[in-house]
Protein backbone atom coordinates (compact mmCIF):
# COMPACT_ATOMS: atom_id res chain seq x y z
CA UNK A 1 0.00 0.00 0.00
CA UNK A 2 1.16 3.48 -0.67
CA UNK A 3 0.81 6.27 1.51
CA UNK A 4 0.98 8.84 -0.86
CA UNK A 5 -0.13 8.91 -4.33
CA UNK A 6 0.65 12.02 -6.96
CA UNK A 7 -0.65 12.15 -9.70
CA UNK A 8 0.34 14.74 -12.38
CA UNK A 9 0.40 17.41 -9.39
CA UNK A 10 0.78 20.88 -10.90
CA UNK A 11 1.81 24.05 -8.88
CA UNK A 12 2.10 27.60 -10.20
CA UNK A 13 3.46 30.69 -7.94
CA UNK A 14 2.10 33.53 -10.36
CA UNK A 15 3.29 32.23 -13.95
CA UNK A 16 6.12 29.95 -12.63
CA UNK A 17 5.56 26.75 -12.65
CA UNK A 18 6.98 24.87 -9.78
CA UNK A 19 5.81 21.25 -9.70
CA UNK A 20 5.43 20.29 -13.50
CA UNK A 21 3.13 17.52 -13.48
CA UNK A 22 4.73 15.39 -11.31
CA UNK A 23 3.85 11.99 -10.15
CA UNK A 24 4.92 9.65 -7.81
CA UNK A 25 4.21 6.87 -5.42
CA UNK A 26 5.38 6.64 -1.53
CA UNK A 27 5.04 2.84 0.08
CA UNK A 28 3.87 2.96 3.80
CA UNK A 29 6.43 2.54 6.16
CA UNK A 30 9.76 3.32 4.53
CA UNK A 31 11.89 6.18 4.69
CA UNK A 32 12.48 8.15 1.65
CA UNK A 33 14.86 11.28 0.96
CA UNK A 34 13.60 13.92 -1.13
CA UNK A 35 16.35 15.60 -3.50
CA UNK A 36 16.97 17.59 -5.94
CA UNK A 37 18.55 21.27 -6.58
CA UNK A 38 17.94 24.43 -5.22
CA UNK A 39 14.41 25.69 -6.69
CA UNK A 40 13.66 21.81 -7.84
CA UNK A 41 10.36 21.70 -6.26
CA UNK A 42 10.95 19.74 -2.88
CA UNK A 43 9.89 21.93 -0.22
CA UNK A 44 6.75 22.58 -2.51
CA UNK A 45 6.10 19.20 -2.91
CA UNK A 46 6.46 18.36 0.80
CA UNK A 47 3.66 21.26 1.57
CA UNK A 48 1.58 19.74 -0.66
CA UNK A 49 1.37 16.38 0.57
CA UNK A 50 1.14 17.75 4.23
CA UNK A 51 -2.05 19.71 2.80
CA UNK A 52 -0.16 22.97 3.76
CA UNK A 53 -0.47 24.35 0.76
CA UNK A 54 -2.62 23.46 -2.44
CA UNK A 55 -2.15 21.87 -5.78
CA UNK A 56 -2.94 23.59 -8.41
CA UNK A 57 -3.77 20.52 -10.46
CA UNK A 58 -3.58 17.13 -10.44
CA UNK A 59 -4.41 14.44 -7.98
CA UNK A 60 -3.17 13.44 -5.04
CA UNK A 61 -4.26 11.10 -2.18
CA UNK A 62 -1.94 11.37 1.32
CA UNK A 63 -3.16 8.81 3.76
CA UNK A 64 -6.10 7.78 1.66
CA UNK A 65 -7.59 11.29 1.61
CA UNK A 66 -6.91 14.47 -0.10
CA UNK A 67 -4.66 16.28 2.06
CA UNK A 68 -5.77 20.07 1.84
CA UNK A 69 -8.21 21.26 4.68
CA UNK A 70 -7.93 17.73 5.53
CA UNK A 71 -8.05 17.34 9.73
CA UNK A 72 -7.45 13.23 8.87
CA UNK A 73 -4.25 14.03 6.98
CA UNK A 74 -3.29 17.09 10.02
CA UNK A 75 -3.88 14.72 13.04
CA UNK A 76 -1.86 12.00 10.98
CA UNK A 77 1.28 14.12 9.46
CA UNK A 78 3.55 16.36 10.98
CA UNK A 79 5.49 18.59 8.80
CA UNK A 80 8.45 20.45 10.23
CA UNK A 81 11.36 22.54 8.96
CA UNK A 82 13.47 25.13 9.81
CA UNK A 83 10.98 28.09 9.85
CA UNK A 84 8.22 26.51 11.98
CA UNK A 85 7.31 28.84 14.54
CA UNK A 86 5.66 28.08 17.88
CA UNK A 87 3.78 30.94 19.94
CA UNK A 88 6.61 33.48 21.77
CA UNK A 89 4.56 32.90 24.96
CA UNK A 90 4.73 29.17 25.51
CA UNK A 91 8.02 27.71 26.52
CA UNK A 92 9.42 24.78 25.17
CA UNK A 93 7.93 22.60 28.32
CA UNK A 94 4.07 24.14 27.01
CA UNK A 95 4.60 23.54 23.37
CA UNK A 96 5.74 19.87 23.98
CA UNK A 97 2.01 20.07 26.35
CA UNK A 98 0.27 21.15 23.41
CA UNK A 99 1.84 18.94 20.83
CA UNK A 100 0.28 15.79 23.43
CA UNK A 101 -3.01 17.53 23.42
CA UNK A 102 -2.99 17.26 19.62
CA UNK A 103 -0.84 14.30 18.31
CA UNK A 104 -2.87 10.97 19.22
CA UNK A 105 1.07 9.28 19.39
CA UNK A 106 2.84 11.79 21.03
CA UNK A 107 5.48 10.22 23.19
CA UNK A 108 6.04 12.87 25.86
CA UNK A 109 8.73 10.95 27.74
CA UNK A 110 10.55 10.95 24.87
CA UNK A 111 10.23 14.38 23.72
CA UNK A 112 11.70 15.26 27.43
CA UNK A 113 14.69 13.03 27.24
CA UNK A 114 15.67 14.20 24.21
CA UNK A 115 15.23 17.58 25.33
CA UNK A 116 17.74 17.29 28.52
CA UNK A 117 20.49 15.12 25.82
CA UNK A 118 20.62 18.13 23.73
CA UNK A 119 20.63 20.28 26.71
CA UNK A 120 17.85 22.48 26.44
CA UNK A 121 15.81 23.69 29.01
CA UNK A 122 12.48 23.13 29.46
CA UNK A 123 11.65 26.75 30.71
CA UNK A 124 13.29 28.39 27.60
CA UNK A 125 10.97 30.30 24.89
CA UNK A 126 11.28 29.00 21.78
CA UNK A 127 12.15 32.40 19.65
CA UNK A 128 15.26 32.60 22.02
CA UNK A 129 16.81 29.71 20.97
CA UNK A 130 19.77 29.53 18.87
CA UNK A 131 18.89 28.66 14.73
CA UNK A 132 20.48 25.26 15.35
CA UNK A 133 18.69 24.37 18.90
CA UNK A 134 15.64 25.65 16.96
CA UNK A 135 16.12 23.66 14.33
CA UNK A 136 17.43 20.44 16.84
CA UNK A 137 13.88 21.30 19.15
CA UNK A 138 11.77 21.02 16.24
CA UNK A 139 13.31 17.71 14.83
CA UNK A 140 12.81 16.87 18.76
CA UNK A 141 9.17 17.55 17.76
CA UNK A 142 8.75 15.99 15.25
CA UNK A 143 9.85 12.08 16.24
CA UNK A 144 8.00 12.95 19.52
CA UNK A 145 4.74 13.13 17.50
CA UNK A 146 5.34 9.12 16.21
CA UNK A 147 2.95 10.63 13.11
CA UNK A 148 2.13 7.65 10.72
CA UNK A 149 3.48 10.16 7.83
CA UNK A 150 6.66 12.42 9.27
CA UNK A 151 7.79 14.83 6.59
CA UNK A 152 11.52 16.53 7.54
CA UNK A 153 12.17 19.53 5.13
CA UNK A 154 15.71 20.15 5.80
CA UNK A 155 15.91 18.91 9.07
CA UNK A 156 19.60 20.05 10.17
CA UNK A 157 19.41 23.38 9.17
CA UNK A 158 22.04 25.03 11.44
CA UNK A 159 22.91 22.22 13.66
CA UNK A 160 26.17 21.13 14.19
CA UNK A 161 27.94 18.02 12.88
CA UNK A 162 27.16 16.08 16.39
CA UNK A 163 23.21 17.05 16.66
CA UNK A 164 22.87 16.03 13.38
CA UNK A 165 24.71 12.69 13.46
CA UNK A 166 22.61 11.86 16.98
CA UNK A 167 19.50 12.95 15.10
CA UNK A 168 19.71 10.35 12.28
CA UNK A 169 20.71 7.88 15.11
CA UNK A 170 17.33 8.91 16.77
CA UNK A 171 15.29 9.06 13.88
CA UNK A 172 16.38 5.65 12.84
CA UNK A 173 16.19 4.17 16.32
CA UNK A 174 12.64 5.07 16.56
CA UNK A 175 11.55 4.15 13.43
CA UNK A 176 13.36 0.11 13.95
CA UNK A 177 10.65 0.38 17.04
CA UNK A 178 7.56 2.33 15.27
CA UNK A 179 7.63 2.02 11.86
CA UNK A 180 6.05 4.89 9.67
CA UNK A 181 6.56 6.62 6.65
CA UNK A 182 9.11 9.40 6.75
CA UNK A 183 10.16 11.80 4.07
CA UNK A 184 13.34 14.06 4.32
CA UNK A 185 15.12 16.23 2.39
CA UNK A 186 18.61 17.04 2.66
CA UNK A 187 21.34 18.50 0.13
CA UNK A 188 23.99 16.51 2.44
CA UNK A 189 22.58 13.19 0.85
CA UNK A 190 25.64 11.60 1.91
CA UNK A 191 24.64 12.50 5.04
CA UNK A 192 21.27 10.75 5.27
CA UNK A 193 21.67 8.14 2.39
CA UNK A 194 22.47 5.28 4.56
CA UNK A 195 19.24 5.97 6.55
CA UNK A 196 17.26 5.62 3.17
CA UNK A 197 15.09 2.86 1.44
CA UNK A 198 14.23 5.07 -1.77
CA UNK A 199 15.74 7.87 -2.97
CA UNK A 200 13.38 10.79 -5.20
CA UNK A 201 14.84 13.01 -7.19
CA UNK A 202 13.46 16.07 -8.48
CA UNK A 203 14.01 18.24 -11.18
CA UNK A 204 12.44 21.53 -12.49
CA UNK A 205 9.05 20.39 -10.74
CA UNK A 206 9.13 16.73 -12.32
CA UNK A 207 10.22 13.00 -10.93
CA UNK A 208 13.67 12.48 -12.45
CA UNK A 209 14.97 9.38 -10.60
CA UNK A 210 12.84 7.35 -7.94
CA UNK A 211 15.04 4.23 -6.87
CA UNK A 212 15.89 1.80 -4.19
CA UNK A 213 19.06 3.70 -2.34
CA UNK A 214 21.36 0.65 -3.90
CA UNK A 215 20.26 1.30 -7.01
CA UNK A 216 20.68 4.60 -7.42
CA UNK A 217 24.31 3.95 -6.03
CA UNK A 218 24.62 1.51 -9.02
CA UNK A 219 23.00 4.11 -11.59
CA UNK A 220 25.96 5.46 -13.11
CA UNK A 221 29.49 4.32 -13.60
CA UNK A 222 32.64 6.90 -14.12
CA UNK A 223 34.90 5.50 -17.14
CA UNK A 224 38.62 6.80 -18.00
CA UNK A 225 40.15 6.01 -21.03
CA UNK A 226 42.46 7.55 -24.16
CA UNK A 227 40.31 10.09 -25.42
CA UNK A 228 39.80 8.81 -29.60
CA UNK A 229 39.05 5.47 -28.45
CA UNK A 230 36.50 6.87 -25.34
CA UNK A 231 34.92 9.27 -27.74
CA UNK A 232 34.26 6.88 -30.22
CA UNK A 233 32.91 4.03 -27.44
CA UNK A 234 30.54 6.37 -25.93
CA UNK A 235 28.99 7.59 -29.10
CA UNK A 236 26.22 5.90 -28.97
CA UNK A 237 25.28 6.43 -25.36
CA UNK A 238 24.16 9.02 -22.82
CA UNK A 239 27.03 11.18 -21.62
CA UNK A 240 26.44 12.54 -18.13
CA UNK A 241 29.39 14.36 -17.83
CA UNK A 242 32.20 14.98 -19.58
CA UNK A 243 36.48 16.17 -18.49
CA UNK A 244 39.44 16.40 -20.29
CA UNK A 245 42.70 14.79 -18.20
CA UNK A 246 45.43 16.02 -19.93
CA UNK A 247 45.81 15.75 -23.65
CA UNK A 248 45.13 12.41 -23.77
CA UNK A 249 42.84 10.88 -21.56
CA UNK A 250 39.14 11.95 -20.95
CA UNK A 251 36.83 10.65 -17.73
CA UNK A 252 32.76 10.56 -19.13
CA UNK A 253 29.41 9.66 -16.82
CA UNK A 254 27.20 7.36 -18.12
CA UNK A 255 24.86 4.76 -17.20
CA UNK A 256 26.16 1.64 -16.11
CA UNK A 257 24.80 -0.96 -18.25
CA UNK A 258 28.40 -2.00 -19.30
CA UNK A 259 30.35 -5.29 -19.71
CA UNK A 260 33.55 -4.50 -17.23
CA UNK A 261 35.30 -6.99 -19.38
CA UNK A 262 34.61 -5.31 -22.48
CA UNK A 263 35.92 -2.22 -20.82
CA UNK A 264 39.09 -4.05 -19.78
CA UNK A 265 39.70 -4.94 -23.34
CA UNK A 266 39.69 -1.78 -24.41
CA UNK A 267 41.96 -0.67 -21.18
CA UNK A 268 39.34 1.49 -19.90
CA UNK A 269 39.09 2.71 -16.05
CA UNK A 270 36.52 2.29 -14.27
CA UNK A 271 35.02 4.68 -10.71
CA UNK A 272 31.92 3.72 -9.10
CA UNK A 273 29.60 6.80 -8.39
CA UNK A 274 28.46 7.56 -5.03
CA UNK A 275 24.50 8.35 -4.30
CA UNK A 276 25.15 12.12 -4.15
CA UNK A 277 27.39 12.40 -7.26
CA UNK A 278 24.69 10.82 -9.52
CA UNK A 279 22.20 12.94 -7.96
CA UNK A 280 24.35 16.15 -9.44
CA UNK A 281 25.31 14.34 -12.67
CA UNK A 282 21.31 13.61 -13.64
CA UNK A 283 20.05 17.09 -12.70
CA UNK A 284 23.30 18.65 -14.25
CA UNK A 285 23.36 17.43 -17.20
CA UNK A 286 21.47 20.56 -19.41
CA UNK A 287 23.83 22.94 -18.63
CA UNK A 288 27.05 21.39 -18.57
CA UNK A 289 29.81 21.72 -16.00
CA UNK A 290 31.38 24.79 -14.33
CA UNK A 291 34.43 24.50 -16.32
CA UNK A 292 32.19 25.86 -19.41
CA UNK A 293 31.57 29.24 -18.08
CA UNK A 294 35.63 29.71 -17.81
CA UNK A 295 35.67 28.78 -21.82
CA UNK A 296 35.82 31.92 -23.71
CA UNK A 297 33.54 31.36 -26.24
CA UNK B 1 32.23 -3.56 10.63
CA UNK B 2 32.47 0.24 8.65
CA UNK B 3 30.65 0.16 5.55
CA UNK B 4 31.78 1.99 2.50
CA UNK B 5 29.56 4.10 1.04
CA UNK B 6 31.54 4.81 -2.13
CA UNK B 7 29.36 3.24 -4.10
CA UNK B 8 32.28 0.60 -5.09
CA UNK B 9 30.22 -2.53 -3.65
CA UNK B 10 26.51 -1.83 -2.45
CA UNK B 11 26.13 -1.81 0.83
CA UNK B 12 23.84 -5.26 1.24
CA UNK B 13 26.65 -6.96 -0.33
CA UNK B 14 28.99 -5.36 1.98
CA UNK B 15 26.51 -6.77 4.75
CA UNK B 16 26.23 -10.55 3.45
CA UNK B 17 30.15 -10.43 3.36
CA UNK B 18 30.65 -9.39 6.44
CA UNK B 19 28.13 -12.25 7.99
CA UNK B 20 29.93 -14.30 5.84
CA UNK B 21 33.10 -13.51 7.97
CA UNK B 22 31.10 -13.65 10.57
CA UNK B 23 30.41 -17.03 9.98
CA UNK B 24 33.88 -18.61 8.73
CA UNK B 25 35.49 -17.36 12.32
CA UNK B 26 32.89 -19.26 14.12
CA UNK B 27 31.09 -16.11 15.72
CA UNK B 28 28.35 -17.64 14.36
CA UNK B 29 27.96 -21.30 14.20
CA UNK B 30 25.58 -23.84 12.51
CA UNK B 31 21.59 -23.95 13.36
CA UNK B 32 22.58 -20.48 15.42
CA UNK B 33 20.35 -17.34 15.02
CA UNK B 34 22.33 -14.56 13.26
CA UNK B 35 21.10 -10.93 14.10
CA UNK B 36 17.90 -10.10 12.79
CA UNK B 37 17.13 -6.99 10.15
CA UNK B 38 16.18 -4.84 12.78
CA UNK B 39 19.22 -5.77 15.06
CA UNK B 40 21.40 -5.24 12.23
CA UNK B 41 19.52 -1.37 11.10
CA UNK B 42 20.34 -0.29 14.41
CA UNK B 43 24.19 -1.87 14.86
CA UNK B 44 25.20 -0.33 11.33
CA UNK B 45 23.07 2.79 11.17
CA UNK B 46 21.37 1.89 8.20
CA UNK B 47 17.86 1.14 6.57
CA UNK B 48 16.34 -2.12 7.65
CA UNK B 49 15.52 -2.68 4.03
CA UNK B 50 18.63 -2.99 3.31
CA UNK B 51 19.63 -4.85 6.17
CA UNK B 52 17.19 -7.36 5.38
CA UNK B 53 18.20 -7.39 1.64
CA UNK B 54 21.86 -8.40 2.70
CA UNK B 55 20.21 -11.51 5.34
CA UNK B 56 17.67 -12.43 1.82
CA UNK B 57 21.16 -12.77 -0.12
CA UNK B 58 22.62 -15.31 2.26
CA UNK B 59 18.93 -17.04 2.15
CA UNK B 60 18.79 -17.42 -1.16
CA UNK B 61 22.60 -18.92 -1.38
CA UNK B 62 21.52 -21.23 1.17
CA UNK B 63 23.72 -20.14 3.35
CA UNK B 64 21.12 -18.95 5.68
CA UNK B 65 17.43 -20.52 6.49
CA UNK B 66 14.59 -18.94 7.65
CA UNK B 67 12.45 -20.27 10.73
CA UNK B 68 8.83 -19.06 10.16
CA UNK B 69 8.35 -16.19 12.66
CA UNK B 70 12.02 -16.80 14.45
CA UNK B 71 14.28 -15.55 12.25
CA UNK B 72 17.22 -16.59 10.10
CA UNK B 73 19.64 -19.22 10.94
CA UNK B 74 23.23 -20.56 9.83
CA UNK B 75 22.77 -23.70 7.64
CA UNK B 76 24.64 -27.70 8.61
CA UNK B 77 27.12 -26.53 5.54
CA UNK B 78 27.56 -22.80 5.54
CA UNK B 79 31.21 -22.25 6.16
CA UNK B 80 31.89 -25.25 3.66
CA UNK B 81 29.80 -23.34 1.30
CA UNK B 82 30.93 -19.84 1.86
CA UNK B 83 34.49 -20.85 1.39
CA UNK B 84 33.88 -22.29 -2.16
CA UNK B 85 32.27 -19.57 -3.43
CA UNK B 86 34.94 -16.97 -2.05
CA UNK B 87 37.61 -18.93 -3.66
CA UNK B 88 36.03 -18.51 -6.60
CA UNK B 89 34.69 -15.27 -6.05
CA UNK B 90 36.53 -12.97 -3.77
CA UNK B 91 40.10 -14.19 -3.94
CA UNK B 92 40.28 -14.57 -7.70
CA UNK B 93 39.10 -11.27 -7.53
CA UNK B 94 41.95 -9.98 -5.08
CA UNK B 95 44.75 -11.54 -7.03
CA UNK B 96 43.83 -9.84 -9.84
CA UNK B 97 44.72 -6.72 -8.00
CA UNK B 98 47.35 -8.11 -6.38
CA UNK B 99 48.76 -9.03 -10.08
CA UNK B 100 48.06 -5.83 -11.80
CA UNK B 101 49.43 -3.63 -9.33
CA UNK B 102 52.63 -5.90 -9.17
CA UNK B 103 52.78 -5.50 -13.30
CA UNK B 104 52.94 -1.94 -12.67
CA UNK B 105 55.60 -2.16 -10.55
CA UNK B 106 57.58 -4.75 -12.40
CA UNK B 107 57.91 -7.00 -9.87
CA UNK B 108 58.63 -9.85 -11.02
CA UNK B 109 56.75 -13.63 -10.59
CA UNK B 110 59.30 -14.83 -8.41
CA UNK B 111 59.28 -11.70 -6.01
CA UNK B 112 55.74 -11.94 -5.87
CA UNK B 113 55.27 -15.43 -4.66
CA UNK B 114 58.20 -14.59 -2.37
CA UNK B 115 56.43 -11.91 -0.67
CA UNK B 116 52.75 -13.71 -0.89
CA UNK B 117 54.92 -16.39 1.14
CA UNK B 118 56.07 -14.22 3.44
CA UNK B 119 52.96 -12.61 4.55
CA UNK B 120 50.66 -16.14 4.34
CA UNK B 121 53.01 -17.11 7.38
CA UNK B 122 52.99 -14.19 8.96
CA UNK B 123 49.10 -14.31 9.26
CA UNK B 124 48.87 -18.49 9.69
CA UNK B 125 51.66 -17.69 12.68
CA UNK B 126 49.21 -15.14 14.40
CA UNK B 127 46.16 -17.13 13.68
CA UNK B 128 47.80 -20.26 14.96
CA UNK B 129 49.32 -18.34 18.22
CA UNK B 130 45.85 -16.58 19.09
CA UNK B 131 44.15 -20.09 19.48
Amino acid sequence: MEAIKCTNVVKKYGGRLALDHLSTEIPTNSITGIVGRNGAGKTTLLKIIAGLTRETSGDIQVLGAHPFNSLQVSANSIFIDDVLSFPNTLTLLDILKEGERFYPNWQMDLARRLLEYFEMPEQMVHSYLSKGKKSTFNAVFGLATRSPLTIFDEPTTGMDASVRSDFYRALLKDYLAHPRTILISSHHVDEIEDLLEYVLLIDLGKTKLHKEIDDVRSFLIGIYGRTELLEHWVKEREVYYRRRIGDTETYVVIENHVEKEELEKLGFKTEAISCSDACVYVTNQRKGGIDDVFTRR
Amino acid sequence: MILQTDGQTPIYIQIAHWLETQILTGAFIAHEKVYSQYQLADMLQINPATAAKGLNVLAAEGILYDKRGLGKFVSEDAKRHIKEKRKDGLLHELMEQIVEEALYLDVSKEELTSIVENVYQEKRDRKNGSH
